[in-house]
């Protein structure tokens, strides 16, 4: 079980963290930031401003500007925090506004204690700590308000940022009462978990589909994202990266030609002791356009280090050798006695499934702009994890991370990529070099072949069933690198079940599923030549986009070798015995739900055509959004698949904002289609074969198919719908080629060449 | 040093005549709305119009460009109310964002030759632009959506017109 995502409950929020002090100056609560030249003005709201917590200030003008500590890379989390906030303050959708929360550890996530994004955790981890925050402005602003009028505040009602006395016709607009300064209510952490929220059936924003605030920025250029940082007096860096992946490091450079480019400023061959690049040189120029020309001209002879002769051969080659040997890896997961029950089981299936090499390519390619004033390094960049990124820029530059300012902007596209720093490495080396701001901005080419990808997998998944066709046994061994060690955080690994030390969770993570199966248990082997020559890193959704692929098919295999219904086989494992007790019965029901959408079992298709089904949970157990997908494909006798549609059900709990449910699961499908058909990068010579998007190709939009999609929403909490809808799709295409043709592919993505050849002659 | 007509006004560059239109725009005339995304051709979030046609501008020398009427996303409408960008709104089209200059501006030549294109018409000439975050479907409610607009607006300016 992964441990450092434990249940999620109000009780969970560390509200001792927070500083919730109504009426507090902003200027008090800069923390260890306080005096820090640039960061205090930034952070310091004016004083008129009333700021009912760190997360939202409320002008005299009536606007309320909420703080957003995640990053926005398209899923709308700052407006959906305006939206939670809004809820409870009882404000007019057009007075609110975001922002982008700074590095402070002021805006840390309650539950999680950093700033980081990911996990599709943000909603259901923050729903409870900004609701109570909007709360309490909203009672302190009742209680300004009644001594202003002279009324009790019992006899208030709020709505539209308009606070009534319906008795005496009085009313004060919120910004009537900040500019009062009648505002001054404080809360205890103890008397914040005291307030009672509204119900779900006293609600009026959390499920509206209101306009989201980001999106008419995004219609007329005026969004900035990192790569529109413009500083005066900056520079532009452009990188030159080595052949190999990782490993590589610069014997020489010969700058004569770089020289000649006008506007050369200086060429600076990294020292990374942080250790995220190796081997990378950068250029600095006056435009990004002589930087490039610069980097062209450089001549860099490298040696290739200890990864330079690998492929994606060779990582597949040692998973194999690794999963043989019987003293790898940790136990993620170990119910009762697999090799017992698998040895007096009446039939056993044995199958290997695997991924490629995966790329993020976020349609930003990577950048960031670094700038030292006084003692202070200023990184300017979109970025999901400033905790770390701003340590890894401070270790880039020699100094303590408490002098780094990390300025968050919209990431044009984050899926994981931007957790990691590395674009920080060249930006802050460079600007130190040459005594100006530098923004370094990746290639396309830097961009792909230096990836934190998602890594290459083998599982191998052997299953028992007894004489009554009753599913026994299911061992499961799963071999990669290790995205989520790689950071060196020991909060993020998690312990062995046979506690021969922690694992990482993230490579497992979906293999802990909601089947009841009496005797089971999954393997965590790192394949350390993979995780040396391939440093991997957090694609939207992590392990489950590989376990589920494994699972969800073996689970067909089953249902095949048994002569079930791979639908009806499902459900009834999912029984919900012992820790599958309610887990079990929301998938199932969703299951249920994709199935009757889709139809399901209810008409004959034409030869060539059939469905295939999914189900699948979320990144971890606690934080499931529970997902099933029925997928409608034709297979033509050449091995060619048209995926005609895709119908996906998810059971979120709750919905904030009904619409952005709809757009993250059908993204996320799309993802999952894109990843299961079109994706594919190799490694050859230690190196990314795949440039540019001709030869690593994500969906286009004539690939797209009819996506029906259905949401549940049963009042339970609100969980995240990023990511469960990326995993739950290449398994049901695989099931759905297997039902219409009778070809099973076990790999990743799906060729037309392994359909045909997996076709009964 | 060129001088590039963007937007209905005329601008001098300090950029060599192979600087990619693209960089000129971004960086000279500090008018970021239209994107970097690949530098090949192959992902359109660079896309402006040259003399009405939708251009790559990172494909786009600066000195192939002088004296022809470029357009970029910030020129497109006076305020952001072309019926493509009204109607990316009403759709909620944008996740990230990155690629929508980009797209929107290649619809609006499709758009500028044909208001009634059908949606084979629409996926033809949208496919070269690609959008990581998929909103492809929303892309091309949009469009329709626009185009309905546009056909309206002109029937009835026809009506208007005096016979």
């Amino acid at each position: 079980m992964n441990q450092h995502v434990k249940n999620v409950t109000p009780e969970a929020t560390d509200l001792s963290r927070r500083s919730f002090l109504v009426g507090t100056a902003a200027t008090g609560l800069v923390l260890g930031y306080a005096g820090v030249p640039g960061i205090g003005e930034a952070l310091a709201a004016a004083p008129a401003n009333f700021e009912p917590s760190v997360w939202y200030a409320i002008a005299p003008d009536g606007l309320v500007t909420v703080t957003c500590g995640k990053a926005d890379m398209g899923q709308h989390i700052a407006s959906t925090m305006a939206q939670i906030v809004c809820e409870e303050l009882g404000a007019k959708w057009s007075d609110m506004r975001v922002n982008l929360a700074s590095n402070d550890p002021k805006f840390n996530d309650p539950v999680l204690g950093a700033q980081i994004t990911g996990g599709s955790w943000s909603t259901m981890m923050n729903f409870d700590a900004m609701s109570r925050a909007g709360a309490a402005g909203r009672m302190a602003l009742t209680e300004g308000a009644a001594a202003s009028m002279g009324v009790p505040a019992g006899e208030l009602t709020v709505r539209d940022s308009m606070i009534v006395h319906a008795k005496s016709k009085k009313q004060m607009s919120f910004a009537d009462v900040v500019k009062s300064g009648k505002a001054t209510k404080t809360f205890t952490a103890d008397e914040l978990k005291a307030i009672k929220l509204k119900t779900p059936d006293q609600y009026t924003m959390i499920g509206v589909s209101v306009p989201q605030i980001d999106i008419p920025s995004k219609t007329n250029g005026t969004a900035k994202y990192g790569m529109d940082v413009m500083i005066p007096g900056m520079a532009y860096g452009a990188v030159v990266t080595p052949p190999v992946r990782y490993g590589a490091t610069v014997k020489s450079v010969d700058y004569s030609d770089a020289k000649k480019v006008p506007g050369f400023i200086k060429a600076v061959t990294l020292d990374d002791k942080t250790q995220t690049t190796t081997g990378w040189v950068v250029a600095v120029a006056n435009t990004y356009a002589n930087a490039k020309k610069a980097a062209a001209a450089l001549k860099v002879s490298y040696d290739g280090g200890p990864n330079a002769k690998l492929s994606s051969q060779s990582l597949l080659d040692e998973a194999k050798r690794l999963q043989k040997l019987d003293d790898s890896g940790q136990f993620f997961v170990k119910d009762g006695d697999p090799a017992a029950a698998l040895g007096t089981a009446a039939k056993v299936l044995e199958a290997e499934y695997t991924t490629s090499i995966n790329i993020h390519a976020p349609m930003e390619p990577m950048n960031a702009t670094a700038e030292f004033k006084g003692d202070i390094l200023h990184i300017y960049s979109g970025n999901q994890f400033a905790t770390r990124s701003g340590a890894i820029a401070a270790g880039a530059a020699g100094i303590d991370p408490k002098f780094v300012v990390m300025h968050q902007m919209w990431l044009g596209g984050g899926f994981g990529r931007r957790l990691d720093a590395d674009m920080m490495v060249p930006a802050v080396q460079a600007a130190k070099a040459v005594g100006k701001p530098v923004k370094v901005i990746y290639t396309r080419e830097n961009d792909m072949t230096m990836d934190f990808s998602r890594p290459l997998t083998y599982q191998k998944v052997k299953a028992g069933v007894d004489g009554d066709g009753k599913l026994v046994a299911l061992s499961h061994d799963v071999v990669s690198a290790w995205p989520t060690q790689r950071w060196g955080i020991p909060d993020f690994l998690s312990p062995s079940v046979d506690k021969k030390g922690p694992l990482d969770a993230f490579t497992v993570n979906g293999s802990d599923f909601f089947y009841t199966v009496p005797n089971h248990n999954v393997r965590a082997i790192k394949n350390e030549m993979a995780h040396n020559a391939t440093p991997s890193g957090q694609l939207r959704s992590v392990a489950p986009g590989w376990t589920f692929w494994a699972v969800e098919s073996m689970i067909d295999e089953i249902a095949a070798a048994t002569g079930k219904d791979p639908a009806q086989f499902r459900i009834s494992l999912l029984d919900g015995a012992g820790k599958n007790d309610g887990g079990a019965q929301r998938l199932r029901n969703t299951l249920l739900a994709a199935m009757g959408l889709a139809g399901y079992g209810t008409k004959k298709l034409p030869k060539g055509e059939g469905m295939g089904v999914a189900c699948v949970s979320s990144q971890e157990r606690a934080t499931a959004s529970w997902t099933a997908c029925v997928a409608h494909v034709a297979v033509a006798p050449s091995g060619e698949v048209t995926v005609k549609k895709l119908t996906v059900a998810t059971d979120v709990g709750t919905q904030v904002h009904p619409d952005n449910i709809r757009a993250q699961v059908e993204g996320a499908a799309l993802w999952g289609l894109s990843l299961a058909m079109y994706e594919k990068a190799t490694l050859k010579d230690g190196g990314i074969e795949q440039t540019n998007f001709d030869g690593y190709r994500p969906l286009r939009m004539s690939q797209m198919p009819e996506v029906a999609v259905a949401v549940i929403a049963n009042g339970e909490k609100a969980t995240g719908v990023g990511e469960p809808a990326v995993t739950v799709v290449a398994p049901a295409i695989g099931n759905a080629i297997f039902n219409a043709s009778g070809a099973r592919v076990r790999a990743l993505p799906i060729t037309a060449e392994a359909v045909k050849g997996a076709m009964k002659a | 040093m060129p001088t590039l007509t963007i937007n209905g006004r005329s601008m001098s560059v300090d950029a060599a005549n192979d600087t990619p239109l693209l960089w000129a725009i971004r960086e000279q005339l500090q008018m970021t709305g239209t994107k970097f995304g690949c530098g090949a051709g192959l992902c359109g979030a660079c896309t402006v119009h040259v003399n009405g046609e939708a251009v790559r501008s990172c494909q786009t020398m600066v000195g192939d460009v002088a004296g022809k009427k470029i357009t970029t996303i910030e020129g497109l409408s006076a305020k952001g109310d072309h019926p493509l960008q009204k109607a990316w709104i009403a759709e909620q089209v944008p996740q990230c964002g990155y690629c929508q200059s980009g797209q929107i501006m290649q619809a609006a030549s499709l758009l500028a030759k044909n208001s009634n294109p059908t949606k084979e018409e629409v996926v033809a000439h949208m496919d070269g632009n690609l959008c990581r975050c998929m909103t492809y479907s929303r892309i091309q409610k949009a469009i329709m959506r626009a185009a309905t607009e546009m056909r309206t607006a002109s029937a009835a300016g026809n009506e208007r017109r005096p016979t």
